[in-house]
């Protein structure tokens, strides 16, 4: 990733989704919500509306009865590391959203976000998602809010963090416990709920990492990689068909968009 | 509670003081910024130190370990996989990620209720004391035993696997009735054919973590099938890469493309409920082409062989029987739908497999299954010796808990007991195993043998999920007094004249009794995570309550002064029983687990061992030898099931002794009705007595539920020749009911079939559960079992209409 020219710091946090090992149960779904305190609304059901960090994909293969398949595609965002700028961090014109060339995470600036949307238009996977409303909780449940990330207000757009309050308290630990802040690896809160253990995340530039090793398997495929978008997230599949759509948008047979 | 922005200030300021040293604070800075903004919409939940609790899920019988990060001990944020329990090894499945949302649920019961109005009424609830409520209860049940009626009083419980059902038992017999009922589940068909074929009233258990093909017929393994959690674990792990070592195949019979279906390696789609047909015509050909283990058959097997029933009538075999023409290889073909040569081919394929196992259940085997098809399917598994040493097959390995007291019973309850339980009536055939609780609540709506006084529900919702049209409905009207324990208002407890409402799951203690489909004895104690929120009471000491202020033999048939007092002494019992050990070692050990292997005892006594379970671990024992449980007449497993003559069931026919194909084609003209409804299972929809919570309605596809519409999939072709398209709306009509559903086209569907999801259709809760989409369950047809009588509702036959 060098010859891309933009600096970088010694971490590549990264993601490896094992789609033959994905179940499509929705654990990551659901974990994230928790942990990320991304509200909900009665009727969750316009997708267009709907905030998910990590929204699961279908994908079939366009194929009839006794050889139908179809595959599910956990996408968080994926933190696009192509030179100098993310397609979103691009076109924010208040620097809202950019990316962390220590560790390469993409980040949004909350109160900084005007409410353009520019970046939602300039994400090719659909990763972020607008406030159009103030979150409410329902009364009780306001109390099962995580305290280590703050909500979102409206008008401000949001996405997957990679959890990167994790990594800050990682971080935290390993200083008080003096030891190397760059050797930190820690785990979203997707990979840990997934029950299938598709998930894998760490340090892409660490050869010896599962993700830097898993990146590199036969299967492995990233989304959309003619746009030179450069996510760190890969996926892995061993059906071809699987992989051939990581190069086209997430369209079925009927046309309607899936997720 | 709240958090004032000064103080809240400070502490941020701490917080963040601390961590400035560390090269990157800016996005906790951030954070900080946005918690401490004056919006009038900030919600501000208390802060505190974040801690991590570590108990056992009950929200199903999956028993996964779990921890639950708490704020200041008292507030849930989330709940998290154990990464140190055995069953999930540190995932966890989204109903239990999400499981703190019941504990805050806007539509939990606060205190207990009574219904001033009429049933059913929600605005009629009016909040009692708990003195009021419980002694209302226990009038009632004072006065019954006064009037020699115990028998009038009936109960239906969600779970089967826990002490809390132990206790019902207790209370019932004490008590003096045998209306004890619970909500249908797979393992009541399991047990019927564990008593048939083995003597034994247990469901059967599958070595999955040591097989090398499996081989499901219709079972929704990674949709939640026993225990979810150990399925998801399993399906990963089956699925590894090759650097990670071996992979294991899993093939699918199903009539669609379920998750699990398309997760495997292979699906064979197969006409809709002809799974058993596959089964049978591949045993022919094991059979025919000499396949099948002889020498096992020969020394352990009953009926295998022509077979003389005890009044000296000479019968049919099993062998024999798979050569008749009903069995051949044809007519396998003709049930299924699939060519006699690929069944050949799947019968060889599995019979060579080394570490090939059979199984079924679908629903998430959740739901009971026809009982001969149940015994089909075992003995697919015997003809492959699955039972022996180390074989794929066993019964569920018994938990040795301390046994309650003797029931000494007086006058009152010996009578309650005489009577027959209100299922049966007159000179039907006697039930082979359990209660049906179907035909409780058809007999209640229609010819009680008694009236029905009181009824109370525990843990369960039936008026929700019961198949066919107000099946419970009907029955609670000729109901004297209806309870419900629910933490929930539920659409069960709504009917009820009296709430009152239990613990949350996090909030209470209980237990979990043995891992479904697993062949490990299992034992886990649910510790409460945090202390209750609302007035509520565990209904295992409103139990306690009742039976100590009826006092007599009822009081001392119950004398634990608390539930927890009574669980702390069942583990005294299992602490004091021989065998088994808390699990502490790494969970990737839990496989090497295996008959014959003796765990290393790691506790002295039940306190001891209480303290290790409440801590999250869970207590295990090496599963037994299949053959060592067989408590059959002939003391082998028996394939012609001589059991039935014992029972009074003598039957005619050759066949019926022998497990056999028999669908039930459910009721309605198929020129009215062309098309077959099937509900199926996702894992991201909640079926049970949970409704589903709002984290999880987030992740519907909008294919599947739209706004307050939900879909039927039904396959393009079979759309195109009804002049159907995407998302048309149509009513969907069966011989039960209607419901007004749109069209979502899916080439997964088998063309004659129309599929609708489990666990849409909830009617009240608040507004992010009620009203989405329409109850499959509703329009189900109920058919009793042909051996055990018990309800299955695998489909019914339906219609489409288009609307406008
Ligand atoms: S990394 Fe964190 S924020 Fe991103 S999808 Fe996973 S849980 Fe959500
Ligand atoms: S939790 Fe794991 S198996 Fe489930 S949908 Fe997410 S990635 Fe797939
Ligand atoms: S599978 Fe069952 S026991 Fe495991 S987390 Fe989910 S609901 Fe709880």
């Amino acid at each position: 990733m060098s010859e891309q020219g933009h600096k970088q710091g010694a971490v590549r946090f990264g993601m490896v989704i094992d789609l033959d090992k994905c179940t499509g149960c929705m654990a990551c779904s659901v974990a994230c919500q928790a942990e990320n305190n991304i509200s909900f609304r009665e009727d969750e059901s316009n997708k267009l509306r709907s905030i998910s960090w990590m929204e699961v994909f279908y994908l079939d293969n366009d194929q009839d009865y006794a050889n139908y398949q179809y595959t599910y595609l956990p996408r968080p965002c994926m933190h696009c590391d192509a030179p100098h700028h993310a397609p979103c961090t691009f076109v924010c014109p208040v620097n809202a959203t950019t990316r962390d060339e220590e560790n390469g995470i993409v980040g949004h600036i909350y109160p900084r976000c005007i409410g353009c949307r520019y970046c939602i238009v300039a994400c090719p996977y659909h990763a972020r998602d607008f406030n159009w409303w103030d979150p409410a909780w329902p009364e009780p449940m306001e109390a099962m809010l995580n305290p280590e990330v703050s909500p979102r207000m409206r008008g401000v757009v949001e996405k997957c963090t990679f959890c990167h309050h994790r990594l800050l308290k990682a971080r935290a630990k390993a200083f008080l416990e003096e030891q190397d802040l760059y050797e930190v690896t820690y785990m979203p809160a997707c990979g840990e709920a997934c029950p299938t253990k598709a998930i894998s995340f760490g340090n892409l530039n660490d050869a010896e990492s599962q993700v830097a090793k898993l990146a590199k398997d036969p299967r492995a495929f990233r989304l959309l990689s003619k746009l030179n978008t450069e996510p760190k997230v890969y996926y892995l599949s061993k059906h071809e068909w699987v992989r051939k759509q990581g190069d086209k948008h997430f369209q079925n047979s009927n046309g309607n968009k899936r997720g | 509670m709240k958090f004032g922005r000064r103080a809240f200030l400070q502490f941020a300021a701490g917080a963040v003081g601390g961590t400035l040293l560390s090269p990157l604070p800016w996005k906790l800075v951030d954070d900080a910024s946005i918690w401490s903004q004056n919006w009038s919409w900030r919600p501000s939940p208390e802060r505190g130190p974040v801690t991590r609790k570590a108990s056992v899920c009950t929200l199903c019988d999956g028993g996964c370990g779990i921890q639950v990060r708490l704020v200041n001990k008292n507030r849930a944020i989330s709940v998290e996989g154990n990464p140190r329990h055995p069953v999930n090894e540190g995932g966890i499945c989204p109903l239990g990620a999400a499981g703190a949302q019941f504990l805050y649920a806007p539509y939990r019961i606060s205190q207990p209720m009574k219904q001033s109005k009429k049933r059913g009424d929600a605005t009629g609830f009016k909040p009692i004391s708990w003195d009021e409520a419980v002694g209302e209860l226990q009038k009632k049940l004072s006065n019954l035993r006064k009037a020699e009626t115990p028998h009038t009083v009936a109960a239906i419980t969600g779970h089967a696997h826990n002490s809390m059902q132990d206790l019902w038992q207790q209370f019932f017999t004490a008590y003096g009735s045998q209306n004890l009922f619970t909500m249908p589940s797979h393992r009541d068909s399991l047990q019927g054919a564990g008593l048939l074929a083995l003597g034994r009233e247990a469901p059967f258990a599958f070595d999955l973590e040591h097989a090398s093909f499996i081989l499901s017929f219709g079972a929704d393994l990674v949709e939640g099938w026993g225990s979810p959690g150990r399925m998801q674990t399993l399906f990963g792990k089956w699925n590894a890469s090759e650097a990670e070592g071996a992979a294991v195949k899993l093939v699918q019979v199903a009539s669609r493309c379920s998750m699990t279906a398309a997760k495997a390696d292979r699906w064979i789609p197969v006409r809709p409920g002809s799974e058993a047909a596959l089964a049978l015509g591949m045993a022919h050909v094991m059979v025919k082409e000499k396949l099948y283990d002889a020498s096992f058959m020969q020394d352990h097997v009953f009926g295998f062989e022509d077979w003389t029933d005890t009044r000296g009538k000479p019968r049919q075999g099993f062998k024999s029987f798979l050569m008749a023409a009903e069995n051949s290889l044809e007519a396998a073909s003709q049930q299924t739908g699939l060519e006699a040569p690929r069944i050949v081919d799947l019968a060889r394929e599995f019979a060579a497999q080394n570490h090939a196992v059979a199984v079924w259940g679908g629903s998430g085997g959740n739901l009971p299954e026809n009982t001969y098809h149940d015994l089909v399917f075992f003995a697919l598994n015997v003809l492959k010796g699955n039972l022996k040493p180390g074989g794929m097959l066993s019964l569920a390995a018994t938990v040795p808990l301390g046994e309650l007291p003797q029931i000494r019973g007086d006058e009152t309850a010996r009578k309650g007991l005489a009577q027959k339980s209100a299922d049966q009536i007159g000179d039907e055939k006697p039930s082979l195993t359990g209660r049906n609780l179907y035909a409780f609540l058809s007999l209640v709506a229609q010819a009680p043998p008694y009236p029905i006084e009181i009824l109370m529900i525990h843990e369960a919702n039936p008026a929700y999920g019961l198949a066919g049209k107000q099946t419970f409905e009907k029955a609670v009207e000729r109901v004297g007094w209806m309870v419900s324990f629910s933490s929930y208002m539920d659409e069960t407890a709504l009917l009820a004249d009296i709430i009152l409402p239990n613990h949350a799951a996090l909030e209470r203690l209980d237990d979990v009794i043995g891992l479904p489909g697993s062949p490990l004895a299992y034992y886990a104690v649910a510790a409460p995570v945090l202390p209750p929120r609302l007035n509520t009471r565990h209904t295992g000491d409103v139990l306690l309550q009742l039976a100590r202020s009826m006092g007599g033999s009822v009081g001392e048939a119950l004398p634990w002064k608390s539930h927890e007092e009574f669980l702390q002494e069942r583990v005294k019992g299992l602490a004091a029983a021989e065998g088994g050990a808390v699990f502490e070692e790494s969970p990737s050990d839990w496989g090497k687990v295996k008959v014959g292997s003796t765990p290393h005892r790691n506790y002295t006594d039940g306190a001891g061992l209480w303290k290790k379970l409440s801590a999250g671990h869970c207590w295990y024992d090496a599963p037994r030898d299949p053959l060592q449980e067989i408590r059959s007449a002939s003391g082998k497993i028996e394939l012609a099931f001589q059991t039935l003559d014992s029972k009074g069931w003598a039957v005619e026919k050759d066949e019926l002794y022998l497990p056999r194909f028999a669908l039930q084609a459910p009721s309605g003209d198929p020129k009215e009705y062309p098309l077959l409804l099937l509900p199926y299972r996702m894992s991201s929809l909640s079926y049970g007595y949970h409704p589903n919570p709002p984290f999880m309605t987030k992740t519907v596809w909008d294919f599947v539920l739209k706004g307050k519409e939900s879909f039927v999939e039904l396959h393009p072709g079979t759309a195109q020749s009804m002049g159907l398209k995407e998302g048309d709306r149509i009513i969907l009509k069966t011989p039960g009911g209607e419901a007004t559903v749109r069209v979502h086209l899916f080439p997964g569907a088998r063309p004659e079939a129309v599929y609708m999801p489990l666990g849409l259709g909830r009617k009240g809760y608040d507004a992010y559960i009620g009203g989405k989409g329409a109850n499959v369950n509703s329009l189900l047809d109920v058919q009793g079992d042909p051996l055990s009588g018990q309800g299955i509702a695998w489909s019914a036959r339906a219609q489409l209409k288009r609307l406008g």
